[in-house]
């Protein structure tokens, strides 16, 4: 079990969940974040922190492909334990629908 | 033995270090659990006390102060085994109950399971084998 970033973090990334996760199991992408599934220790914390409501349980119904999505890019991108400023325009996508077809960028953040 | 309206009515740094001390000093005399704790710690017990501190300090207070990786850690225990983490859990449990009210106890019981069942996972989940899996004999 594991906790999962899901859509909503896609250009949002406000970034407080890496501020509050006492593993360090956030990995950075060009516009989302995503959690290491095998280092997530499944505390919760993260949660309830998300701006964006972007983060859930793996055992919530519907998310195969996010925990999929997930443990891809958690081997890639790098790591991030520091939160920076959150984009400019994060709070314009706050709650757009199906980012992840529009906007999804595979390519990896800059990291701590 | 506390009366139970002297028990802690929520989680604070102070409550998390009476807490934190109490239980390893249960988890020192354990038959199951101490010959484990005492080679992976096997002199000075603060600067693991210190770390438990921030560690719950971390997820019950959500104060970052952890960083660690416990599941590395963990696989790296020799003679580990699933049912001390059942063992590990009923001790916790009973330190929470001695310390903190009923509701507290509660919010600490939920993350210990959920943290012990992924630490569980992470050590002896094998794709082939059913889970959960049968005790080791």
């Amino acid at each position: 079990m594991t906790f999962v970033v899901t859509d909503n973090c896609i250009k949002c990334k406000y970034m407080d969940c890496v501020e509050v996760c006492p593993v360090d199991c956030f990995y950075e992408g060009e516009n989302m974040l995503v959690i290491h599934p095998d280092e997530c220790i499944d505390c919760g914390v993260c949660e309830p922190e998300c701006p964006a409501d972007a983060i859930s349980a793996d055992t919530e119904p519907g998310l195969e492909s996010w925990v999929k999505l997930n443990a891809e890019y958690a081997s890639v991108w790098p790591n991030i334990t520091i939160k920076r400023e959150q984009p400019a325009d994060a709070k314009t996508f706050d709650g757009a629908v199906n980012k992840l077809k529009q906007y999804f960028s595979p390519n990896p953040g800059q990291g701590d | 033995m506390i009366a139970a309206s002297e028990k802690l009515d929520h989680v604070s740094e102070d409550g998390i270090r009476r807490l934190v001390d109490a239980f390893y000093v249960k988890v020192r005399v354990d038959l199951e659990l101490a010959p484990i704790f005492a080679r992976a710690i096997p002199r000075d017990w603060q600067p693991h006390l210190t770390k438990m501190y921030a560690f719950w300090s971390s997820v019950m207070l959500t104060t970052g102060r952890y960083k660690g990786n416990p599941v590395a850690k963990h696989l790296n225990i020799p003679d580990i085994k699933l049912e001390l983490f059942e063992r590990w859990l009923a001790l916790f449990d009973a330190t929470c109950r001695e310390l903190f009210d009923d509701a507290t106890s509660a919010a600490f019981r939920i993350k210990a399971e959920r943290i012990a069942e992924s630490l569980k996972l992470a050590l002896f989940y094998r794709p082939d084998r059913p889970w959960p899996p049968e005790p080791t004999p």
